[in-house]
């Protein structure tokens, strides 16, 4: 699996003004990678993370999955949304099964893959509930496993904790840390908060408030599961806390 | 499929829940009921009062008359018939608005095509239709049903265009994201998600279709509820006739409960708890 953003430029125009969000923006994610974009509200980040989708397009550049060019999108590219976007009127079941339908899947062989996803996910016994029925953690744990359903090369998160409160958001940050590490699927997340991005990634890159420009792409050499209280995971906090300021001074 | 566990969480929100919705309606019943009482003895008052049963009978009479007409086998048949005309008419308005609510709400080109046109020919009155429908139809089914039917499809149209509309962005993007084919995305998203902006529709599509029926069968049929009312009233019975009215707006009720019926158990995942 390789991932590669290329050069990536858009602008939106508004009132005859050039707003330019994202300037030529290139990383590669490489396979088993849990990538974090970090940057202020406004950075365009969620935009870059929607344009990998395939949800919008560049005005320039191009994404390549694995040498293929992104147009659209696809199960390819699991995708999980800051609301979590659950279909209210299907289950738990029905919700994870969705993509596996999608992909034609055999029926047994879909059983199986969505029993093995709700005990990774500790969601067994919750399959007939409805989204309104579940928890907030509940339902950020099955937004994430229907994204994982179709076996995604990637998966992409916007935000995913972004409605939580914040103790609730350490619980689901190691939850989420225990998905991942059954799972090890690359991740490219999106956030704007530097004790998450931390907690999370292997590796973090942040963007300018001011045009989306990459400002840093810091690998985080910690062993997991991460240690809040360690020594080097505050380094690292301060490090980038201190350069997101900056990024914060360059809009104003 | 379900854990005994959840089960447990799930019965006991809903018990929970049930003893205060209990508690709430036996008040509500007792404020219905009063209400009720106060009517019947101010009708009983007034019609002892004119002591003219043409003008005013006297519940009791009334009621006794309802009774008579719940076996009269030629009301009956009346009241079956002006049943069966409201909903085959409601049967066509829905499948005439519910394709065309679709496609307004998913494609602007067909709603800036087709809106214009349905908001000014819903302006005119549904009765000034009376007159040109006899012309088109005769006497008989033809002009009732159209007349329900047309005063019904206006609002399962404009509901069902809101709710297509109103369904987020992020669940077409999760059904793509997810390798939904088109077709997959109008029957698992859109279909599922206007539901209860369709059954909205047609609950004022029947109860519209239901008042403008009944007007429709003292000019343009020959028989019907709306009929016997005429009947009633050249006969001079106008305890027949008061009956008739209490007996449409009962059957009026039952309709609107099917639907909301209906509405609770196609839409269960909005009851949940």
């Amino acid at each position: 699996m390789k991932l590669e953003i290329k050069n990536i430029n858009k602008y939106f125009i508004n009132d005859k003004k050039t707003h330019e969000v994202l300037s030529d923006v290139s990383f590669t994610v490489q396979g088993g990678e849990f990538v974090t974009i970090l940057g202020p509200s406004g950075c365009g980040k969620t935009t870059l993370l929607t344009i990998v989708a395939g949800f919008q397009h560049a005005n320039n550049g191009e994404i390549l999955l694995n040498g293929n060019a992104v147009k659209k999108p696809g199960p390819d590219r699991g995708f999980v949304f800051q609301n979590y976007a659950l279909f209210p009127w299907m289950t738990v079941r029905k919700n994870i099964l969705y993509p596996m339908k999608q992909q034609k899947l055999p029926k047994t062989e879909a059983e199986e893959r969505l029993k093995y996803l709700l005990e990774v996910a500790q969601l067994d016994g919750k399959e007939e509930l409805y989204p309104n029925q579940l928890s907030g953690g509940m339902k950020q744990r099955t937004a994430v496993i229907r994204a994982l359903a179709s076996k995604p090369e990637v998966l992409l998160m916007d935000e995913p904790l972004g409605a939580v409160d914040f103790q609730m958001r350490q619980i689901l940050q190691e939850e989420l840390e225990a998905l991942w590490m059954k799972d090890k699927t690359t991740v490219m997340m999106v956030t704007h908060d530097v004790d998450e991005a931390v907690y999370l990634s292997d590796r973090v890159i942040v963007l300018s408030a001011n045009g989306g420009i990459i400002l840093e792409d810091m690998k985080i050499d910690l062993e997991r599961p991460r240690q809040r209280d360690s020594e080097k995971y505050n380094i690292y906090k301060e490090k980038l806390t201190k350069i997101l300021k900056l990024a914060l001074k360059k809009t104003s | 499929m379900q854990s005994p566990e959840s089960k447990v969480c799930v019965y006991n929100s809903t018990n929970k829940l049930n003893t205060g919705l209990i508690k709430n309606r036996v008040i509500e019943n007792l404020y219905k009921l009063l209400m009720y009482g106060v009517i019947f003895i101010l009708w009983f008052a007034l019609a002892k009062h004119y002591n003219n049963s043409l003008l005013l009978p006297t519940p009791a009479k009334t009621i006794s008359a309802l009774g008579s007409c719940l076996v009269s086998a030629e009301v009956m048949a009346n009241l079956l018939l002006t049943i069966k005309r409201v909903l085959l008419g409601f049967l066509i308005a829905f499948v005439i608005g519910v394709p065309l609510g679709f496609l307004m709400g998913y494609f602007k080109t067909a709603e800036k095509l087709l809106g214009g046109f349905i908001n000014s020919i819903r302006q005119v009155p549904i009765m000034a239709w009376v007159p040109l429908t006899i012309v088109w139809f005769g006497i008989g089914d033809g002009p009732t049903l159209f007349l329900i039917a047309f005063s019904g499809v206006f609002p399962i149209i404009l509901n069902t265009v809101e709710g297509v509309k109103n369904i987020s962005k992020d669940y077409y993007n999760a059904a793509k994201s997810m390798g939904a084919s088109r077709w997959s995305i109008f029957i698992d998203i859109i279909v599922p998600s206007t539901i209860p902006n369709i059954l909205t529709g047609s609950r004022i599509a029947v109860s519209s279709g239901w008042m403008s029926v009944i007007c429709a069968e003292f000019i343009a049929t020959s028989a019907g509820l709306g009929f016997s009312m005429v009947e009633a009233q050249t006969r001079m019975e106008t305890e027949v006739l008061i009956a008739l009215m209490i007996l449409s707006a009962i059957v009026g009720y039952c309709i609107d409960r099917v639907i909301q019926f209906a509405n609770k158990s196609l839409t269960k995942w909005r009851f949940v708890q």
